[in-house]
């Protein structure tokens, strides 16, 4: 196992997914911003992130996804999550993040419904 | 409208959009020199530990000295720069300084009035901003309790030693925000790494010194922290965390946090305790079904009736031991008479069984074959020494009563001394070889001897002989002997030796099995 996050972007035509793979923290999260920023600039507007391979979250990574929902939500934009573990699932529901983004079990339900 | 009521609307308007965007000092600073006089300046707002912070400045403004007074009160208008309060009430949230043009009375008012509402939307957002994280606290202390709690249902009901150490890591990362993180468990006098997160910088000599207090350890300026975990009244393992993550990067864990980790090695402690103990259940229930499947093996291959032979008095006695062991016993009928063995093979269990079955299979064809007993044991012992492990053997007597010659043949591989009971006098069968399966290059002679009808034969285990009571205190071989000599049956031989056994044993448990063959020649 790593601490190290890996991240990779798909363009979509109605917006991108981004994938993770580790530890979502400080280091993680601003991965993840970082790499969500430049797609809100270049004008996604719908962001769907794949958790699949991410099984650690911690406070400070959920504060940054906190910050990255809010931003996009200042652009008129939206962001969802799918293919969560039961243990972040459960984490984001508490944390407040299912009030604000939406969750999928799968990306091919969240694409259907993001339409991207 | 008047210019001045135009240009404080327009002033104002500008204002609002602060309130709809965070109130960043650039964004301030640009609404003042957009719509009042001054082309430069610079804003300096509070910090929450009450420092004041340089927020922006236009390119031509230097005035640090502001950063080491108190910002004033009201504001300060001064022949080459104003100063402008930031205030909410009684909350001093900044200050303002302006240069660059010439201004009147009416300026200074708009400025008053700006100010006014620049506070008012900092303290507004600084507000909210608190109630936010607030919330997120709120909502953090909830979740960390919340796991606490999931982890102990969810690592209590994980049993696999593996997935419970991966758990284990992930839940304690989050929970306390570590960025590196190991579970190390007892071996021995020490611990040894079993799973790990990144790597924890922490040395043979800290677990020891862990191990000697029981208590937890912080190193590296609290930087990383080690908690023992708990279980069967002993440290079975040590959950090791460094580095914990603030947004600003890395730091020391905080008390709290130790608290808590030491609370979830508690729970680990149960978690592990339980998949110890299911994974020795599992152990003992695998272990109950091979002595079952070796009982069987063993039950099946043992005689399950005294052949009746003409003349001769035959009774036998096999009680197993209950963690079953390799003793086996035979009988054959022969031209003038019968011949009986009694073995006993190396260990317990299944691979005992095995052989004993090996036994069987071979001796059965050999006897039957019509073989002499020096070549039945030499031929046994090439087949089981090919083909039995390297530690493995078999103690061995056989004996053969011709009742037309009364003469016993015998051979004994390594095996306990038979007895031969003649006229009154009682002479022993003893080894004259190594026991079957040790030596492949062995070769056994038949040994014959004098067997005059009335005389009887016995061969047992040993079993018999070192039954133990509960004083640890062995049968032996006189007690035995003095059995022998009473004049009796073959069949009342054996109940009064089986029932000796058991009075001398009392309650004390069987750990061998038990083995006598009597054959008395009429």
């Amino acid at each position: 196992m790593t601490e190290e996050l890996k991240v990779a972007v798909e363009r979509k035509p109605h917006g991108a997914v981004l994938y993770t793979k580790g530890y979502i923290n400080n280091v993680g999260g601003e991965e993840i911003a970082n790499r969500a920023y430049e797609l809100m600039d270049d004008g996604v507007r719908t962001l769907l992130l794949n958790l699949r391979e991410t099984k650690i979250v911690n406070s400070i990574g959920i504060s940054i996804l906190i910050e990255i929902i809010e931003k996009m939500m200042d652009q008129g934009g939206k962001i969802a999550f799918c293919c969560l573990t039961p243990v972040i699932h459960k984490t984001f529901q508490i944390m407040g993040l299912a009030n604000y983004a939406s969750i999928f079990d799968s990306e091919e339900a969240a694409a259907k419904e993001l339409g991207l | 409208m008047s210019p001045i009521v135009r240009r404080f609307a327009e002033f104002l308007h500008d204002l609002q959009q602060l309130d709809r965007t965070a109130a960043r000092g650039d964004a301030i600073l640009a609404c003042f020199t957009r719509h009042t006089p001054f082309a430069s300046g610079a804003v300096y707002l509070r910090e929450r530990d009450a420092s004041l912070r340089l927020a922006a400045k236009t390119q031509q403004f230097i005035a640090p000295e502001i950063l080491d007074r108190e910002p004033p009160s009201e504001l300060i208008a001064g022949t080459d720069r104003v100063l402008v309060p930031l205030r909410s009430g009684r909350e001093h949230l900044g200050v303002l300084a302006l240069t660059g043009g010439e201004y009147s009375e009416e300026d200074l008012e708009v400025l008053r009035a700006g100010a006014a509402f620049v506070a008012i939307v900092i303290a507004n957002q600084r507000l909210s901003q608190e109630a936010r994280e607030g919330d997120f606290q709120l909502k953090y202390r909830l979740w960390e309790l919340e796991s606490l709690y999931d982890i102990g249902l969810s690592i209590a009901g994980t049993l696999n030693i593996d997935e419970l150490a991966d758990e284990v890591l992930f839940r304690m990362i989050s929970l306390i925000n570590a960025r590196r993180a190991a579970l190390f468990l007892r071996d021995g006098d020490g611990f040894k790494p079993y799973r790990a997160f990144g790597d924890v910088p922490i040395g043979v000599s800290d677990l020891q010194q862990l191990l000697e207090t029981g208590k937890a350890i912080s190193l590296e300026a609290g930087t990383v922290v080690a908690v023992p975990v708990n279980g069967n009244n002993q440290i079975i393992g040590v959950l090791v965390a460094a580095d914990r993550e603030t947004r600003e990067g890395i730091g020391a864990f905080e008390p709290n946090e130790l608290r808590l980790l030491s609370l979830f090695a508690n729970q680990v402690g149960i978690a592990l305790e339980n998949a110890r103990l299911h994974r020795e259940a599992l152990q003992k229930q695998a272990m109950e079904h091979e002595f079952e499947l070796a009982a069987t093996i063993q039950r099946d291959i043992l005689p399950k009736s005294i052949p009746h032979i003409e003349k001769v008095q035959i009774a036998a006695l096999s009680r197993p031991a209950k963690q079953v062991g390799g003793d086996y016993h035979a009988f054959f009928e022969r031209e003038n008479g019968v011949a009986m063995l009694v073995a006993d093979v190396s260990g317990k269990s299944m691979p005992a069984a095995l052989l004993v079955s090996a036994l069987h299979a071979a001796v059965q064809l050999l006897v039957r074959e019509g073989r002499e007993l020096g070549e039945v044991a030499t031929e046994l012992n090439r087949h089981i020494h090919r083909w039995s492990a390297e530690n493995k053997f078999i103690t061995f007597i056989i004996a053969s009563i011709d009742r037309e010659a009364e003469t016993l043949e015998f051979v004994n591989a390594g095996h306990n001394p038979g007895y031969v009971l003649c006229d009154g006098r009682l002479d022993t069968l003893k080894s004259h070889g190594l026991p079957i399966g040790m030596l492949a290059q062995s070769k056994y002679m038949t040994q014959t001897r004098p067997f005059p009808n009335g005389s009887t034969v016995i061969l047992y285990s040993d079993g018999i002989t070192e039954a133990e009571n509960e004083a640890e205190q062995e049968f032996g071989n006189d007690r035995l002997e003095d059995l022998l000599r009473t004049s009796c049956t073959a069949s009342e031989l054996r109940d009064r030796i089986a029932a000796a056994v058991d009075a001398f044993v009392g309650s004390a448990p069987q750990h061998d099995d038990q083995t006598l063959v009597i054959a008395r020649s009429l």
